[in-house]
């Protein structure tokens, strides 16, 4: 070492010379992951869903009793030990019930999501990508979609094909996935240009490979957005149609049902009515919370 | 302008057209009429007499030149399951009973939806701004539907305050049977105020902490002044542009608190439609309700730039 050259305090000097003194540098996911567990709103109820999607997974076989046995002396009971949530009008267990509702409006939500996502991602990306007349034309489709009220959409959808889970499915995916594909037009138009992209182009790499390479990852944090407002806007979705008789209808049964079921009671038996009504509820405040967490941990803008 | 209005008008009459169309074909691919669960035990003669009455014994694609033909002519046909209704009647008897519980919602929401936004705005991080948040959050959680059937069941049913099910008719149509009218607007006006209040106070922030608004504290102006000249007119940008939609679907009807409290209002008679499978009316208010939401967008996209001289939507 040059001799003009002194460690101004010796004794720290060889504590500091040992670890490196650049911070480690961590990625945008790893930043978020921190951002999101360290927002204990967010993580009690992400907790609260994750519970949540137990017991609509297990919640069943916790209670000996089957959801669609009708026990005929047993009707419109209170909570008790052995039916937890009482029984309703034709003494079905509320509580096994509840549990297959939840599931059914949970799958129906999560899957009607994928759906759109899937399809306007791939959508707009293609559109996107292509540019010029396939662009405009693409575009156009979207924007006739826009221009549509939704919830007649879906009803006029409803009424068409029957009431069912594959209809209803369909019926909530064709109504939202225009949202989807504008966003990741836009994204994609930005994305086309770079140097990276035209570089896998000019390597012949097939269009499936650059979307799932290049462009899906950058869009990751935007559309986790997306499926995080959407979500409780279809479980929404699926409880209103259900409770119209538009939806989901019996055997089968959703929150949508319950909640009707449960307003054909309200004034005798108000239980039947308030438990699918706090689930409902409970789930979309969960979820919203959840989204709003996500948002603040992914959106650059929302350094707080 | 005269450009912008007119190519919007084109797309309109286009988008109406392609509406029309998919739901008459939607429709009529459907197995099964408005007709077939009456007419089904009808002897084969008389249920051929009952089809040529109302037109629905001829091939699709004549039916479908006859409807567009009539729709041309503001002509959507007659009922089929509710003889004797036409559009006509529909907007002249429901539409006003759907209107009131729209105005009363939006009359009732809306400002107080504003009120609170701005007090959280200006009393920001105090309990009121906390309170505020807590219960718009709540409130945007808990659809109409919901809220509607928790005051039916508790403010109607348990404590009995308040009539469960009905809407004043006849004499009291516009004024008056006050009582009915307490929880349906309840029902859909808290949303209003949630979602108003939220809008207002987060374009309030965002204005409160612009430079512009610094500039104007420094010269030394009045707080009164900064917020009525600077801080109101720019954060009132969002509150107007989302206004036209507000009040348009308020008046066309919220079908779910129509359902829940019976309001025979025009939201509950296209479910009812939608139910019977009855054409002419679902024709008639799908494309209605798609050229009003149009139109709304429109008007929407105007007020944009009065409000705003910054945006220009329409350069070619």
């Amino acid at each position: 070492m040059d001799s003009k050259f002194n460690f101004v305090s010796t004794s720290s000097a060889t504590d500091t010379a040992e670890q490196p003194t650049t911070p480690v540098s961590i990625g945008f996911w790893q930043s978020a992951g921190h951002k999101f567990s360290h927002d204990r709103l967010s993580m009690t109820c992400a907790t609260i869903l994750i519970i949540l999607v137990l017991v609509a997974i297990f919640g069943p076989m916790l209670s000996p009793l089957n959801p669609n046995q009708l026990h005929v002396n047993q009707q419109n009971l209170a909570p008790s030990q052995t039916y937890w949530f009482g029984t309703d009008h034709l003494g079905r267990d509320l509580f096994t019930r509840v549990c297959l509702g939840v599931r059914i409006s949970l799958i129906v939500a999560l899957v009607a999501t994928l759906l759109s996502m899937v399809f306007g991602t791939i959508y707009g990306m293609l559109m996107s990508y292509f540019g010029g007349w396939v662009d405009s034309c693409l575009m156009r489709l979207i924007e006739i979609f826009n221009s549509l009220p939704s919830l007649l959409v879906t009803m006029i959808i409803m009424t068409v094909l029957g009431n069912g889970i594959g209809t209803m499915l369909f019926a909530l995916a064709i109504t939202s996935w225009a949202g989807a594909a504008r966003q990741a037009r836009g994204l994609v138009l930005q994305l086309r240009d770079t140097d990276y992209v035209t570089a896998a182009i000019m390597l012949n790499t097939p269009l499936w490979k650059i979307m799932l390479r290049h462009f899906v990852p950058n869009m990751m944090s935007i559309l986790i957005l997306d499926i995080g407002q959407s979500i409780p806007a279809n479980i929404f979705a699926e409880a209103s149609l259900s409770f119209l008789g538009l939806g989901i209808q019996a055997p089968n049964t959703s929150l949508g049902i319950l909640i009707s079921e449960g307003q054909n009671q309200m004034l005798q038996h108000a239980s039947q009515l308030y438990i699918p009504i706090l689930v409902l509820v409970v789930i979309v405040l969960a979820f919203n919370i959840v989204g709003d967490g996500l948002r603040d941990a992914l959106d650059p803008k929302f350094k707080a | 302008m005269l450009k912008v209005i007119l190519r919007r008008l084109v797309a309109l009459i286009i988008s109406l057209f392609l509406i029309a169309s998919a739901t008459f074909f939607l429709l009529a691919a459907v197995p099964g009429d408005a007709l077939s669960a009456q007419t089904d035990k009808l002897p084969t003669a008389a249920r051929k007499q009952v089809y040529r009455n109302t037109g629905l014994d001829k091939p699709v694609l004549q039916r479908y030149e006859i409807t567009m033909t009539n729709m041309l002519h503001g002509d959507f046909g007659t009922s089929i399951a509710d003889p004797g209704m036409t559009m006509h009647t529909v907007l002249k008897e429901k539409l006003p009973l759907s209107a009131r519980l729209g105005l009363q919602q939006v009359l009732f929401g809306i400002p107080l939806g504003l009120l609170l936004g701005t007090l959280a705005a200006v009393y920001k991080n105090t309990w009121l701004d906390r309170s505020v948040t807590i219960v718009s959050l709540l409130l945007m959680s808990v659809p109409s539907l919901i809220l509607a059937l928790l005051l039916q069941s508790y403010f109607g049913g348990t404590l009995g305050w308040f009539p469960i099910i009905g809407w004043p008719e006849g004499s009291n149509l516009w004024l008056g049977g006050w009582s009915y009218t307490v929880l349906p607007t309840l029902a859909g006006g808290l949303g209003y105020i949630a979602r108003y209040a939220r809008l207002l106070k987060n374009s309030m922030l965002d204005v409160l902490s612009s430079d512009y608004v610094l500039t104007a504290k420094t010269k030394g102006l009045t707080g009164r002044r900064v917020v009525m000249n600077h801080v109101v007119r720019n954060a009132a940008i969002p509150i107007i542009t989302s206004l036209p939609v507000t009040v348009a679907f308020s008046i066309t009807g919220s079908v779910f608190v129509e359902s829940i409290f019976v309001i025979p209002g025009i939201g509950q008679y296209f479910v009812q439609a939608l139910t019977n499978r009855d054409v002419p009316i679902i024709m008639g208010e799908t494309v209605l309700l798609a050229a009003l939401y149009i139109v709304t967008l429109f008007i929407t996209d105007l007020l944009y730039m009065a409000v705003d001289p910054r945006i220009k939507l329409y350069q070619n």
